[in-house]
C-alpha cells in the first residue's frame, strides 16, 4: 500500500470512530454523569496537551493557561451563539426529509442527526474564531514575556489570565455614560456568566463527533510537534538556551510561536468547553480560574512533562481523580462522619485527599507518569550511523602517546 | 570530512588571509569590564590558540564572536563583514560555530537527535547524515551511543559530542572553548587529536585553553591573554619556549 492511499485509509477510519462515538456513546456510557465526566476528561486532555508545548517542550513555566482557554471558551460562545440565532431552533427540513425518505422515524435519531448537521454550521467558526483570538492574545503576552524566564515569567502568565478573568466578572452593564469597550465587555454578562445573544443559554453542539475529533487532531499535531525539527528545537531550548542559540536556533521566536500554538490549543479545548453538549449553557468567568490553570499544570507534570502519552494520561486521570474523590462523599461512612461533625466541610477535606494522592504520585514517580517518554514511538530508519565507522581513529598517534606518557604534566595552570 | 557547507559559498579569503579579526573589543558585564582591549586576528586555515589564567576573559572573547554577548567597543570582522549588529543566528549561518565551555549538549536528548541539532542551519538530509558518519568516523565511542541521552554520556564523550555537534553546521570556523575542561587526560588527548583532523580539512579553528601545553601543541600561533588584554602572542613552538609563559603557565 502507497503511503497516501495508508494515509488516507487512517483518516478514514478515523472519522468512521469518532461518527461511530457521536452515535454510540449514549450506549457504549450509560449514565450520563459519566458521559459528561468522560466528554470533560476529553477537554482537559485538549488543554493539557497544548499547555504541555510551552510546559513540556520548550520548557516555559506558563501558569496562566485558563486564561487562553477562558477567551477560547467565550469567543466560541458568541460566535457559536450568533450562528445558531440564524439557524432557528427547529430541526433541519433537509435532514427531516432525508430521513423519510431513508425510512428512519425515531425522532430521536432524527433530532440527532439534524443537530450534527447543524453542528457543522456552528462549530467550525466557533473553534476557528477561539482559537484566532486565543493565539493573538498569545502573541501579545508571549512577545513581551518571553524575553523573561523562570518565576517572572510565571508571574506574567498568571497576571495575565486573572486580568482577562476580572475583568469580564467585574463588568456590569452601566447606564449612557459607558464607553463601547466597556459595553462590549459588559454585554458578555459579567459574573453570572454568558447566555448567548438571547440569553437563552450558549448552543451545545460539541458532542463527541467534535470533542473526540478535536482529541484526536491535537494528539496528531502534539506527536508531529514533539518529533519534528521544530519540537526539537523546542527542546534543545529548554535544555540550554545559549547552546541553542550557538547552533542557530533563534530563541524568541521558537518560544513565542510555541506559546502561540499552545493559546491556540487552549482556545479550542475553551471551544469545546463551552459548547459541550448538555454541558453548562452558560460560560462563567469563575470556570477559569487560577485553580483551573493549575489543574492544567498538574496533568501535565502527573502525566510527564513533554511526553504527548502523558497529557493524555494526566487529563484523563486529574478529571476522573477529581471526581472519585467527590463520589466518595456518597460512602455510607463518609455521610456517618459528616452526621457526627456537622462542622466539617467535606468540600475542603476533598481537596486534602486529592493533594494526598499528588503528592503520593510525585515521591512514586517524580518525572510523572510517562516521564517524557511515548507509549508508541516511531521506529526511525538508521541512516549511516548503524555502520560501523570507515576508518577508525588510531588508537595511539604520536602526539597522542606523548600526552599519555606524561598524564601529571597536563594539570591546569 | 566534508566540510563544505551544502549552500554557504567558502570565505572569500582565502587560505592564509585573514578571515576572523577582532579589534580592540571591549566587552562589559553590568558596568565591569570583563575584557578592555583584545586585539587578534585568525588566517584561514590556522590553528590559532588563546591561553590565559581563569577571568582572563577568555570565554567573554569567544562567546562575544558568536554575540552571545553585547559589544561594547571595537569590533568583530568576520570574512570582511562586521559583526556588530548580526544575530547569533546569522552568525552561524555565517559559518562560525561555538562549541560552548562545559560542553552544554543537550542532557535530555538523544546524541542523535543532539548532532541533528547542531545542522539546524542548512536542515539538508544528504549532508546531515554524510556529517553524521563523518562525525562517527572521528569518535567512534559516539557511533555506539547513538540512541543514548546526551546527559548519560561520559566528560569526555559530552565533549566530542559537543564538537560533533559543532561540526554538524558545517562551519567555516570553529571556536573551541576549554574542550579539556574537566576530562580524564586520555581523551584529552583523543580530542586535540581529532581537532587537528578537522583543521586537516581546512576548517579554520580559535581554540581557547587553560591547559596551556596541549593548546600551544596542537597551534601554530597563540595569544596571551591577561586581565582582558591581549600580553603577548606569537608562534606557539616560540611562546612555548619563553621564560615568562614557562614560569607563568607551564609550571616552570
Amino acid at each position: 500500500m502507497s503511503p497516501a492511499v495508508k494515509r488516507l485509509l487512517y483518516v478514514a477510519l478515523l472519522l468512521a470512530a469518532v461518527l461511530g462515538l457521536e452515535f454510540g456513546f449514549d450506549h457504549l456510557v450509560k449514565d450520563a454523569a459519566w458521559r459528561q465526566l468522560a466528554l470533560f476528561a476529553m477537554v482537559n486532555v485538549v488543554v493539557a496537551l497544548s499547555l504541555n508545548v510551552i510546559n513540556g517542550l520548550a520548557g516555559q513555566f506558563s501558569i496562566g493557561h485558563a486564561g487562553f482557554v477562558g477567551i477560547g471558551a467565550y469567543t466560541a460562545a458568541v460566535v457559536a451563539g450568533n450562528v445558531d440565532v440564524r439557524l432557528g431552533p427547529d430541526d433541519l427540513g433537509s435532514v427531516v426529509r432525508l430521513c423519510a425518505r431513508l425510512g428512519v422515524q425515531d425522532e430521536v435519531t432524527i433530532h440527532k442527526a439534524s443537530d450534527l448537521v447543524k453542528s457543522f454550521a456552528v462549530m467550525p467558526p466557533a473553534l476557528l474564531g477561539a482559537a484566532f483570538m486565543a493565539s493573538a492574545f498569545g502573541l501579545v503576552v508571549g512577545l513581551p514575556s518571553l524575553r523573561l524566564k523562570g518565576d517572572y515569567l510565571a508571574i506574567v502568565t498568571l497576571g495575565f489570565a486573572e486580568i482577562f478573568r476580572l475583568l469580564i466578572a467585574t463588568a456590569q452593564t452601566g447606564g449612557d455614560q459607558q464607553g463601547p469597550i466597556s459595553a462590549a465587555i459588559a454585554s458578555l454578562g459579567g459574573q453570572n456568566g454568558y447566555a448567548g445573544p438571547l440569553g437563552t443559554g450558549v448552543p451545545q453542539f460539541a458532542g463527541p463527533f467534535w470533542i473526540f475529533g478535536a482529541v484526536a487532531l491535537a494528539t496528531i499535531l502534539a506527536w508531529r510537534i514533539k518529533f519534528s525539527g521544530w519540537g526539537r528545537a523546542l527542546r534543545a531550548l529548554r535544555e540550554d538556551e545559549i547552546a541553542a542559540a550557538a547552533v542557530g536556533v533563534d530563541p524568541t521566536a521558537y518560544k513565542v510561536t510555541s506559546f502561540v500554538i499552545a493559546a491556540a490549543g487552549g482556545g479550542v479545548a475553551g471551544a469545546l468547553l463551552a459548547s459541550m453538549r448538555d454541558g453548562n449553557p452558560t460560560v462563567q468567568p469563575d470556570q477559569f480560574t487560577f485553580a483551573y490553570s493549575f489543574d492544567a499544570i498538574t496533568m501535565v507534570i502527573l502525566g510527564g512533562s513533554g511526553s504527548v502519552t502523558g497529557a493524555i494520561l494526566g487529563g484523563v486521570f486529574v478529571t476522573f481523580t477529581v471526581k472519585m474523590i467527590e463520589q466518595l462523599q456518597g460512602l455510607d461512612a463518609v455521610q456517618a462522619l459528616k452526621a457526627a461533625h456537622p462542622n466539617l466541610d467535606l468540600n475542603a477535606l476533598r481537596m486534602v485527599v486529592y493533594a494526598a494522592v499528588l503528592i503520593a504520585l510525585m515521591i512514586l514517580r517524580p518525572e510523572g507518569l510517562m516521564g517524557e517518554r511515548e507509549l508508541f514511538r516511531r521506529t526511525r530508519k538508521l541512516g549511516p550511523i548503524g555502520k560501523a565507522p570507515v576508518e577508525p581513529v588510531p588508537v595511539t598517534t604520536g602526539a597522542e602517546a606523548a600526552a599519555a606518557k606524561d598524564p601529571g604534566g597536563e594539570a591546569r595552570s | 570530512m566534508n566540510t563544505a557547507h551544502p549552500t554557504r559559498p567558502p570565505p572569500k579569503a582565502k587560505a592564509g588571509e585573514v578571515l576572523l579579526s577582532v579589534q580592540a573589543l571591549a566587552v562589559a558585564y553590568g558596568g565591569i569590564r570583563a575584557i578592555k582591549k583584545v586585539e587578534l586576528e585568525v588566517k584561514r586555515g590556522e590553528i590559532v590558540a588563546m591561553i590565559g589564567a581563569n577571568g582572563a576573559g577568555k570565554t567573554t572573547t569567544l562567546k562575544t564572536i558568536m554575540r552571545l554577548c553585547p559589544i561594547a567597543e571595537g569590533k568583530v570582522v568576520y570574512d570582511g563583514r562586521d559583526l556588530a549588529d548580526v544575530v547569533t543566528e546569522d552568525v552561524v549561518d555565517a559559518g562560525l560555530s561555538l562549541v560552548p565551555e562545559g560542553r552544554a549538549i543537550f542532557p535530555n536528548l538523544t546524541v542523535r537527535e543532539n548532532l541533528e541539532l547542531g545542522a539546524w542551519n542548512h536542515r539538508n538530509a544528504n549532508a546531515i547524515a554524510e556529517t553524521e558518519a563523518d562525525v562517527v568516523a572521528l569518535f567512534p565511542r559516539l557511533g555506539e551511543r547513538m540512541k543514548q541521552e546526551g546527559g548519560t554520556l561520559s566528560g569526555g564523550e559530552q565533549q566530542m559530542l559537543a564538537i560533533g555537534r559543532a561540526m554538524m553546521a558545517r562551519p567555516s570556523m570553529l571556536l573551541l572553548d576549554e574542550p579539556s575542561l574537566g576530562i580524564a587526560p586520555r581523551l584529552v588527548a583523543d580530542i586535540f587529536e581529532a581537532i587537528a583532523r578537522i583543521a586537516d580539512t581546512g576548517t579554520t579553528i580559535l581554540l581557547v585553553e587553560q591547559n596551556t601545553r596541549l593548546a600551544l601543541k596542537y597551534s601554530q600561533r597563540a595569544y596571551v591573554l591577561r586581565t582582558g588584554e591581549i600580553a603577548m602572542s606569537g608562534p606557539s613552538a616560540e611562546l612555548a619556549q619563553n621564560d615568562e609563559i614557562k614560569a607563568a603557565y607551564l609550571g616552570g
